[in-house]
């Protein structure tokens, strides 16, 4: 049962791009702050959870590590659903792991969007800066560029052994998140406004008060 | 006996300050003994606990020194006539000794594909031409970020098989570069790659090419590796063919609801769909998720049972964690069934896969398969699926 005094927040987040671009090692750095060289592959989709507080509200991040091979793209698509934001994540040691990045983005925003129309939060993860940044200045590529024509609310070059940037990543993802799901409560106020909904209205959070 | 510092407690205090009294003298003096005589009970204890170990280590040594015997003298002779036997089926649930482990498998897996040592260096000889050109290529390639041909090449598997093989029992230390059996693995994969084209690499075969790698010799692992993978069920998954993925997890619901009703119930209600775990253990027949020496043991009896016994398997587990379970929301299962405790112990998995039935009202396995199969449509929910209310228990634990 939805509880209205306290408030929390949960989100299914995804995490995806190419095979052995370091998701699994981003979320063990994220959720267990710690790093090691030697995990093994994911085979479909392995789980972590992250509770965090967020202006004194729990957030409890629900994420989802899918496997990376193209091959499984069928099957591990139906995850997509309900999840309100996604890290699509990418190796800045190996070029085509940068050139799937659209390719996840476009196969994401067609499988799934937010009740208000629009497409989910989605965070660039540029992995593995520590061992050079090959993809981001041999392209010449314009990040902030690349990230508004794609449709990405920001990106941010990580690694997750030297534990660079992997919280800003986070916290950026989940403010677009608690901001989309505002936005959707308020236009759905509007919608159906009514005075009895007007006087609940303040001590709700948004998931209970689409669970009534 | 006494030394150093503990040997104090029984001193009075330095001249300077006043003297203990006679009752907190002769207090100190009894709790110093009564410390002293735990200790000693501790060690007793500890030794025994130590000696216990090592008789059940023997035991456990001689069953295994007894049961090569009997696997090499008696029935590995005579296999196909022994294999279905009563006595021999019982020694193989016990567990394959490791030294005659990769002979049974390899026999028991059998070769229908006929594949022959020189067949396999056909194949890896081409491998090894394809990944000459494919790094020749790739460097000409490389200051045009990338050219076409790579990129078409991105799923024909050779760069994700160099990928996989570090992250292939990684603890192990093996397989990775420079490590002992690192060529090797490649070599498997990259010939099974030119010897099915059309199914080429799949993420889970690393795994299951090293756990025949650890027990056979090169060409034999790649022969079993094959006729393995040719399996019904292996073939399904590793083609990734949804309907038939479909028809198996309906199965295994069945046998799920049938052995552990609250269980099923519970995961139902959390909508924890049977794909979330069983991609990982079937795909890797649970060689990435259990411990090594379990594992092992869980293909003595796949090699035994066949597909039937990878979900006996995996009921088995649930059985085993049925307590926990229960107490546990959507994302703490699913969190713990993609990483098992490495506490796990064989005997105990088997108890519980020995308490589960492999029957549903009578029917079998292959029987229960075999309906699902025939009546095509029913059943034939989309995995993942969230029933029909619109936000999913899930999201709301």
């Amino acid at each position: 049962m939805q509880n209205n005094h306290h408030k929390e927040r949960l989100y299914k987040i995804l995490v995806i791009g190419d095979l052995g671009v370091g998701k699994t090692s981003i979320i063990k750095r994220y959720v267990h702050h710690n790093f090691s060289p030697n995990y093994r592959a994911t085979i479909g989709v392995d789980f972590a959870l992250k509770v965090l507080n967020w202006d004194q509200e729990t957030v409890r991040l629900q994420l989802w590590d899918i496997a990376g091979q193209e091959r499984f793209g069928n099957m591990t698509r139906v995850y997509y659903r309900e999840a309100m934001g996604a890290f699509i994540v990418f190796d800045v040691t190996r070029p085509a792991s940068f050139e799937a990045v659209t390719k996840w983005k476009e196969d994401l925003d067609s499988k799934l969007t937010l009740a208000n129309g629009k497409n989910v939060a989605t965070v660039l993860l540029a992995n593995k800066c520590d061992q050079g940044r090959d993809v981001l200045t041999n392209n010449g590529i314009k990040m902030e560029q690349f990230c508004l024509e794609n449709g990405f609310v920001g990106w941010y070059e990580t690694s997750a052994k030297e534990n660079i940037n992997i919280d800003e990543a986070a916290n950026c993802l989940v403010k677009h998140i608690i901001a989309n799901e505002n936005d959707m409560l308020q236009s759905e106020v509007l919608d159906t406004i009514s005075p009895q909904l007007e006087k609940d209205k303040g001590g709700t959070c948004s998931s209970c008060f689409r669970s009534q | 006996e006494p030394l150093s510092t503990t040997a104090l407690i029984l001193e009075d205090r330095p001249a300077n300050l006043p003297a203990k009294p006679s009752e907190e003298t002769q207090r100190h003096k009894l709790e110093y003994e009564e410390m002293v005589a735990a200790a000693k009970r501790r060690e007793m204890k500890e030794a025994q606990k130590k000696k216990r170990q090592m008789k059940e280590r023997h035991r456990q040594e001689d069953i295994i020194s007894n049961a090569m015997i009997v696997w090499n003298n008696e029935i590995l002779p005579q296999w196909d006539t022994m294999k279905g036997t009563r006595r021999v089926r019982d020694l193989w649930w016990q567990g394959l000794p490791p030294s005659v482990r990769g002979r049974v498998w390899s026999l028991a897996i059998g070769n229908e594909l006929n594949i022959t040592a020189e067949l396999y260096k056909i194949f890896l000889c081409r491998a090894k031409e394809k990944w000459r050109s494919y790094s020749e290529t790739s460097s000409v390639n490389d200051s045009e970020s990338d050219g076409g041909a790579s990129l078409a090449d991105r799923e024909s598997s050779l760069d994700l098989i160099k990928l996989d093989i570090s992250r292939t029992f990684p603890s192990l230390f093996i397989f990775q570069k420079g490590g002992p059996y690192h060529d090797l693995l490649h070599s498997v994969l990259g010939a099974y790659t030119c010897y099915r084209p059309d199914i080429g690499y799949v993420q889970g075969m690393s795994f299951i090419a090293a756990v025949l790698i650890l027990n056979l010799e090169e060409a034999e692992a790649f022969i079993t590796f094959a006729n393995l993978l040719n399996k019904p069920c292996q073939m399904a998954f590793f083609r990734v063919d949804h309907d038939l993925m479909l028809k198996y997890f309906a199965a295994f619901e069945i046998f799920f609801e049938e052995n552990l009703p609250r269980l099923f119930t519970h995961f139902q209600t959390n909508n924890l769909t049977p794909d979330l775990y069983l991609i990982d253990w079937i795909f890797t027949l649970y060689s990435r998720s259990l411990p090594l020496d379990v594992a092992c043991r869980v293909w003595d009896v796949f090699c035994r049972d066949g597909e039937e016994s990878l979900f006996r398997t995996g009921l088995g587990i649930l059985r085993l964690y049925e307590d926990v379970l229960l107490q546990m929301d959507f994302i703490h299962i699913a969190q713990f069934l993609s990483r098992l405790p490495d506490d796990l112990h064989t005997h105990t998995l088997f108890n519980a896969m020995a308490a589960t039935h492999m029957l549903s009202r009578n029917r079998r396995w292959a029987q229960v398969f075999c309906a699902l199969m025939k009546d095509g449509g029913g059943g034939n929910r989309e995995w993942g699926e969230r029933s029909s209310s619109s936000s999913s228990p899930a999201l709301r634990s």
